[in-house]
């Protein structure tokens, strides 16, 4: 093994030969640097390699012949193996990025990147603190240098700024470190903490000053405005070393110092970095500037790992795996970031949008922007879970709260650019990116996925990056070249087929879920043959949801299913994402979804109380420490998996995202992942059932949310002139009945819960289709500018006409059989109101359905439409395939519910279904499926062809047999009569949908951006105030902190 | 469980009675409103006439496939309506075809003409219809809840589901009817009774006489003379269910008729007496006066 | 004596910083920030120092068998050393920033360096 002590003299070495190089040779001199970088990045890999799978012990290394304190030594162990890999990467990479510039600088420019990345070696290494502040002291005037190397004139400022604060700062490590050295007689790190500095006269006071000026390295909130200049000002290649490598370094410098301070101190790295972490991302709120809103994220997530590392007394061995995995998404996204800035020529936020124009780069953005929100399958999600585990285990509630609420707004901001990338208007400009930065951009992106993997490997679960449904997802990242057909038959091939696999593992209940995820799932992809071209992006998104789907029911462990349950609502969003004018909804979407992940991952981690495994099954029994708590950690399950049905407070994403999403992208969103929170449901209420918070039965809660969710559903569908937008409420409203049915808690309550989960899938995704195809080939979705479609679209007519029957549980259709058990149901009820309130519910749904079905497919046929031609045929199948099985559904409702019914036995034994003979009985009725259909077909038939007898002469009246007249006046929609349809039911019930929600979330958000807006006027770009900050930072800790 | 199909021809023997009965009840009632006016009023064979007047036209016209369903809709859900719930108690002749569903089924089964009819009517093209079928919907969809809201309060009170054992319940005295037992729910039910009705002061769907809107409006011949057996029909398959949930039922036809008529009456009486409400109006009053009325019932039941 | 200096330099460095926080003129915070380094190093010595004995210097007049009993503490020495050097560079670093920051603006008043901000 190479010593470490290389690393430096490498570095120092190449610096000094490159004095000695002619100006001219600047091949030469490039071509030093990165050998020298390359070298040092052998030894860093060598070190990693030997520590991480031979086990090697750490390794001291004694300088100028004396043992400390006597001489500087240097550690050479696993944290710096990694961290020097890191840094000495992340300059390898820069270096490359930075080719033209360090080029046209020359030998000195490239001198001084290799000092920096020197010094940061340094200061993992050293095990001294007078050394330690020699390297920060390099670093500040290297990067002096290197902040030089940006176009942007304004760096300059910047620069200056940065070195008055780290002047300041500097004073406060000396005077630290010389006291701390008379207090203990030694300069070595170990040493002091030995001696107990805390405990010397005087020692607490030295040890904060030492500590305060070292974290403010770490650029801790408010003391970081000049940081934030640097990183909105810098050549974006030096801002990738300056957040990535310089955070990593004084993120373990701080690590070092706490050994010193001890336990007493680690509060104080908890506040201060929790303190930032939040800060800083309501800052980031406001940014437009790519790169400023950058440094706020750096500092935010530099501040997280501060955080903790200041909770390493409960951590404990795991504190690594945390920090490290934290830290390396972050550096490896945060370099990335970087990079990609450099490419794109604007500096707004919706500039972005440029990199659509090559795929690959949009790709690294997205990994880069999913490793930062710390989704699967990266290492900060693997960090996130393990931390809340943790948190909750110790009852350090407020810290995990805070954690995730920071974390909640930094995926705000984030997901927001991801949507501009997406959706905004490209320039037309390509996006200029030469194979050095294209290099680094993609190494990065290696890198990423190789720490997953890493990551998942190391986490004593099930590595993500291993699990066959996920894999088959990623797989179609590879195969964007193929046409979007093959894809299609390939996705519909692998969804059968892990279904044929799997099913037999199945019980009833998950059969149900599974048949209607992968089998149903199948059966909404037909539809996709109509689309055309590759159709990129499409399909890694979509089979990443349909993948999250399958390996969702398949979870038995609380981390299998929570990071199921991420991946599908990742997936789910690139999928709604797609549609044109879908950006702000997407956003919702994933903050909602998001903030229901966090609630759920909270959720689990007190119920696991610090246990590695947790089996979700085990809801039901929790141990001792975990009791008392079963219903608040009911109550954040149950929440969380509300906001995937869009229980009412938070549906207020779902009507754009499912209206606005693409016409095949629907009916999956609607009619099949709103039923996995559904699942998420059944499951919360078959292991945990009824909980009591307060004296309050908290089933009962969600009967009146499930109530409330069902009436205003309906309600606000009625009032909508966009077709699309009336079934997505629609959708809300009948999740409403399906929440109702699980609430109910008896055994006919989860029966018809699931026979709506049944009808519901196919009926939403058959109006969809059709309402998508109608869309598709008129070009708007106001109900009131189609009309007579039935004759153009005739096949598209007959599934809603089928459809609104189903819906509105109308005999002979199954809809009917939800209502007939749910009338069972409610029959052993032990709440009365809420049911009043779904009585209301109901007949509102005629009204929107008659609404839909006459508005675009009766009534008079507009001019433009005249020559409108069928939907697709791919459009179509999809749909008779649906009006087949809801037909089927309806005569023989027993094929899926007579196995639940008995599966169901084993939660509530009372009250199951009599399945015996043709009629279907419950203790209190019954219902002939078969015999009604039978009657009202008869009736029906007889009725229809004695008419056709009668009127056997009939003449055919054409649209121009009746006369229409009078102009078309400014807003001719007021006019039509369809426009605003049920106005005197607004006038009646109206206030029942005034968007009282949705103001409230607004406000919230609103109340977010402002809070950030205001506060970042701190940050007044004065290099003094800067200097001040600091020094109201350092007073602020030392009084909060109650003296030392 | 063997099919006997011998209930057809009394299912048909029953319809055959319902829809004469109907219609000679409709011409009546009719006739005492316009004595109430200090009108002459419509002969009592009036709608017979009309009937007959209906499928003698011979201009005949259609608009579309719907323009067919939309009557056909509406006379299936009646004749289904009536024929789902057995007419006379303890008459296995005239239990007609209720071995299919139980209460829920009849309540769910009044919505299936009302929408086929709606959908209809809209394939005519002419805006008015599809006016006139939003109030008609907008009213029902409140006007019906205090009717739910009852019929689940009593359900809860005979712990069942089946018509028939609720009308068995009720045998044995008057004062074994729910009208006694159960007031509330009665007089939430019967405020809702008001609103299915078409009179006063809940016509502004039909609106008869001034307005000519609605989904009759655009029918003819022998479409209009479906949809008037179904005028017939349905008031009176609606009042068997009232009759049987509320009032004990009927034993035999003449305790039918009676009884029909009486609850028939109760409409025309309202009617007679106050003017009309514009939608929202009722929706409003239906909310204030009958839904709290139901709610009642169901919690103190 | 030690205290004097002590205090001294703790003196020097709340001038350097009341200099650098109240004066806009980048030159004359230059001279603060140098004022505020004189006083760490002032402070580190004073540290280091013990009555009574004689530099940490071994020639005749100290052997190095009774150095540990006749010397001041070398090490505060040593780093004050060092600490100067990198005073220097760094202030060298602002001045030189402080010809570019001119020549771009034609001015030396911090207060005029704000467009980066929030």
């Amino acid at each position: 093994m190479v010593s470490a002590l290389y690393l430096i003299a490498a570095a120092l070495a190449a610096a000094f030969l490159l004095g000695l190089l002619k100006e001219q040779w600047r091949g030469a001199a490039y071509a030093v640097t990165l050998a020298a970088l390359a070298f040092m990045i052998w030894v860093s890999a060598g070190w990693l390699w030997a520590f991480a799978l031979e086990g090697a012990a750490p390794v001291e290394i004694f300088t100028a012949g004396a043992e400390p304190p006597f001489a500087i030594n240097l550690r050479m162990g696993l944290a710096e193996a990694a961290l020097t890999l890191l840094i000495n990467l992340t300059g390898l990479l820069s270096a490359l990025y930075l080719k033209d510039a360090l080029s046209r600088l020359g030998r000195r420019a490239l001198a001084v990147l290799l000092i920096a990345i020197m010094a940061l070696c340094g200061i993992v290494l050293t095990r001294d603190v007078f050394n330690l502040f020699v390297f920060f002291e390099l670093i500040v005037i290297a990067t002096g240098g290197l902040v030089l190397l940006s176009d942007d004139d304004h760096a300059l400022a910047a620069g200056f700024k940065y070195l008055i604060v780290s002047q300041v700062i500097s004073v406060f490590l000396l005077v630290g470190i010389i006291f701390a050295y008379h207090a203990t007689g030694t300069l070595n790190i170990d040493g002091m903490a030995g001696a107990s500095l805390g405990l010397k006269t005087g020692g607490a006071l030295a040890f904060f000053l030492m500590f305060i000026a070292v974290v403010a390295e770490l650029k801790p909130f408010p003391a970081n405005g000049w940081a934030l200049d640097i990183y909105e000002s810098a050549h974006p290649a030096f801002s990738a070393i300056f957040s990535a490598a310089t955070g990593a370094a004084a993120l373990y410098a701080v690590d070092k110092l706490l050994l010193i301070g001890g336990a007493d101190w680690l509060p104080v790295a908890t506040g201060i970095g929790l303190v930032t972490f939040v800060a800083a991302n309501i800052l980031a709120l406001p940014q437009t500037n790519d790169r400023r809103l950058l440094g706020y994220s750096s500092i935010a997530q530099t501040g997280l790992v501060l955080a903790v590392l200041g909770q390493r007394d409960i951590l404990g061995d795991a504190t690594p795996y945390i920090a490290f995995g934290l830290l390396a998404s972050h550096a490896v996204a945060k370099a990335g970031l970087y990079w990609l800035s450099g490419l794109v020529a604007g500096r707004a936020l919706a500039d972005w949008a440029a990199l659509r124009n090559r795929p690959l780069l949009l790709f690294a953005f997205v990994t880069f922007i999913c490793m930062l929100a710390g989704l699967p399958p990266f290492p900060g999600f693997y960090a996130k879970w393990e931390l809340a585990r943790f948190l909750a285990a110790e009852g350090r509630l407020a810290l995990l709260a805070l954690i995730l609420f920071g974390a909640l707004v930094e995926a705000g901001y984030l997901f927001r650019w991801l949507g501009y990338l997406i959706k905004r208007e490209a320039p037309a400009a390509e996006t200029a990116c030469t194979p050095h930065q294209a290099t680094a951009v993609f190494a990065a992106v290696i890198a990423g996925w190789a720490l997953g993997f890493v990551w998942g490997d190391l986490s004593g679960r099930n590595n993500l990056l291993l699990v066959l449904p996920l894999l088959f997802a990623l797989a179609f990242l590879l195969l964007e070249w193929l046409p979007a057909w093959t894809k299609n038959t390939l996705a519909i091939a692998g969804m059968v087929g892990w279904f044929v696999l799997t099913w037999t593992e199945y019980d009833p209940l998950r059969l149900i879920f599974a048949v209607i995820f992968l089998i149903g799932g199948a059966i909404t992809l037909l539809a996709s043959y109509a689309a055309h071209g590759r159709r990129i992006g499409f399909y890694p998104s979509a089979m990443l949801m349909y993948a999250g789907m399958a390996m969702l029911i398949r979870a038995t462990d609380s981390f299998d299913f929570f990071a199921a349950w991420e991946l599908l609502t990742v997936g789910s969003y690139f999928l709604i994402l797609r549609g044109k004018h879908s950006e702000p909804h997407a956003l919702s979407y994933i903050l909602f979804s998001l903030g229901g992940a966090f609630l759920i991952l909270a959720g689990f981690a007190l119920a696991a109380q610090g246990a590695p495994h947790f089996d979700i099954a085990s809801l039901g029994q929790l141990g001792q420490p975990a009791q008392p708590l079963a219903p608040w950690i009911f109550l954040l399950l149950a929440i969380g998996f509300m906001t995937k049905t869009a229980a009412i407070g938070v549906h207020i994403w779902l009507p754009g995202a499912h209206a606005e999403a693409e016409t095949d992208v629907s009916p999956m969103v609607s009619g099949i992942l709103l039923k996995a929170g559904l699942f998420g449901l059944f499951l919360l209420l078959m292991t945990m059932g009824r909980q009591r918070l307060y004296g309050i039965e908290l089933t009962h809660a969600l009967l009146w949310i499930a109530a409330l969710t069902a009436l205003l559903g309906n309600l606000m569908a009625i009032f909508q002139e966009d077709a699309k937008r009336l079934l997505a409420y629609s959708s809300i409203g009948q999740m409403g009945y399906a929440l109702f049915g699980l609430a109910l808690m008896n055994h006919l309550g989860w029966l018809m819960a699931l026979m709506f989960v049944i009808n519901h899938y196919i009926y939403k995704a058959m109006l969809f289709l059709s309402i998508g195809g109608v869309a598709k080939r008129t070009g708007t979705r106001e109900m009131y500018r189609m009309g007579g479609l039935i004759r153009m679209m005739p096949l598209s007519f007959i599934p809603v006409l089928i459809g609104i029957i189903a819906v509105s549980g109308v005999p002979p259709l199954s809809g009917f059989g939800g209502r007939w058990i749910f009338y069972n149901a409610i029959m052993t009820a032990e709440l009365r109101l809420p049911l009043v309130v779904i009585f209301l519910a109901g007949p509102i749904a005629f009204l929107y359905l008659f609404r839909l079905i006459h508005t675009i497919f009766l009534g008079q046929l507009k001019d433009e439409f005249r020559r409108v031609r069928e939907a697709p045929f791919w459009i179509v199948l999809p749909q008779m395939i649906y009006v087949v099985l809801l037909l089927v559904f309806a005569v023989v409702p027993g094929l899926a519910l007579r196995h639940v019914d008995a599966y169901l036995n084993r939660f509530f034994p009372e009250g199951g279904l009599g399945w015996t003979g043709p009629a279907i009985t419950s203790s209190y009725g019954y219902w002939n499926p078969i015999a009604i259909m039978i009657v009202v077909g008869v009736i029906f038939a007889t009725l229809l062809a004695w008419l056709l007898f009668v009127n056997r002469r009939a003449q055919k009246v054409r649209q121009f047999n009746i006369v229409f007249a009078a102009e078309r006046p400014f807003r001719p929609e007021t006019t039509h009569y369809a426009w605003n349809f049920f106005a005197p039911y607004r006038k009646a019930m109206g206030f029942l949908v005034q968007p009282f929600v949705t103001r409230f979330w607004e406000t919230l958000t609103d109340l977010l951006h402002t809070a950030g807006d205001l506060a970042r006027r701190l940050y007044d770009g004065n290099g003094q105030s800067y200097a001040f900050h600091f020094l109201a930072f350092v007073v602020a800790v030392f009084l909060l902190r109650g003296g030392v | 469980m063997q099919f006997e199909w011998m209930k057809i021809p009394y299912a048909l023997l029953t319809l055959f009675i319902v829809v004469n009965f109907g219609m000679l009840l409709g011409a009546f009632i009719q006739k005492i409103g316009a004595r109430v006016g200090r009108r002459h009023g419509i002969p009592v064979w009036q709608n017979h006439i009309d009937l007959i007047k209906n499928y003698g036209l011979r201009s005949s016209i259609t608009h579309g496939t719907m323009f067919y369903l939309g009557p056909v809709f509406r006379l299936s859900g009646g004749v289904g309506l009536l024929l789902f719930v057995p007419t006379i108690h303890g008459s296995e002749m005239f239990s007609n075809l209720s071995f299919a569903g139980d209460l829920i089924l009849a309540l769910y089964f009044v919505f299936f003409g009302a929408l086929g009819m709606a959908l209809g009517a809209g394939e005519s093209g002419h805006p008015h219809a599809a006016i006139g079928v939003t109030r008609g919907l907008s009213q029902m969809s409140m006007a019906e809840l205090p009717f739910a809201l009852a019929t689940f309060s009593i359900a809860l009170q005979y712990q069942t589901l089946s018509i028939t054992d609720i009308v068995a319940a009720q045998q044995g005295g008057m004062l074994n009817w729910t009208l006694f037992t159960n007031p509330l729910a009665v007089a939430a039910a019967m405020l809702s009774f008001l609103g299915s009705m078409m009179r006063p002061p809940f016509d502004v769907v039909l609106a008869p006489q001034e307005i000519p809107i609605g989904p009759p409006t655009e029918y003819h011949s022998s479409y209009l003379a479906l949809m008037q057996t179904n005028r017939a029909l349905f008031p009176i398959a609606k009042i068997v269910i009232y009759m049987n949930l509320f009032f004990g039922g009927a034993a035999s036809w003449p305790v039918f008729f009676f009884k029909v008529f009486l609850i028939y009456l109760w409409s025309a009486f309202v009617g007679v007496v106050f003017p009309r409400f514009r939608v929202e109006q009722s929706i409003r009053w239906f909310l204030v006066w009958a839904v709290p009325l139901g709610v009642l019932s169901i919690l103190l039941v | 004596m030690a205290h004097l200096a002590m205090a001294t330099g703790f003196l020097l460095i709340l001038v350097g910083f009341y200099g650098a926080l109240t004066n806009r003129n980048i030159l004359r915070m230059i001279v603060a920030f140098s004022i505020a380094d004189t006083g760490v190093n002032i402070v580190i010595v004073a540290v280091g120092y013990m009555r009574g004995r004689s530099a940490p210097i071994l020639d005749s007049t100290v052997s190095a068998a009774d150095a540990l009993a006749r010397i001041i503490d070398p090490v505060p020495q040593a780093l004050v050393l060092t600490a100067i050097v990198i005073g220097v560079g760094v202030t060298a670093l602002m001045l030189a920033y402080a010809y570019k920051l001119y020549e771009k603006k034609r001015s030396l008043d911090i207060a005029k360096f704000t467009e980066l901000k929030w």
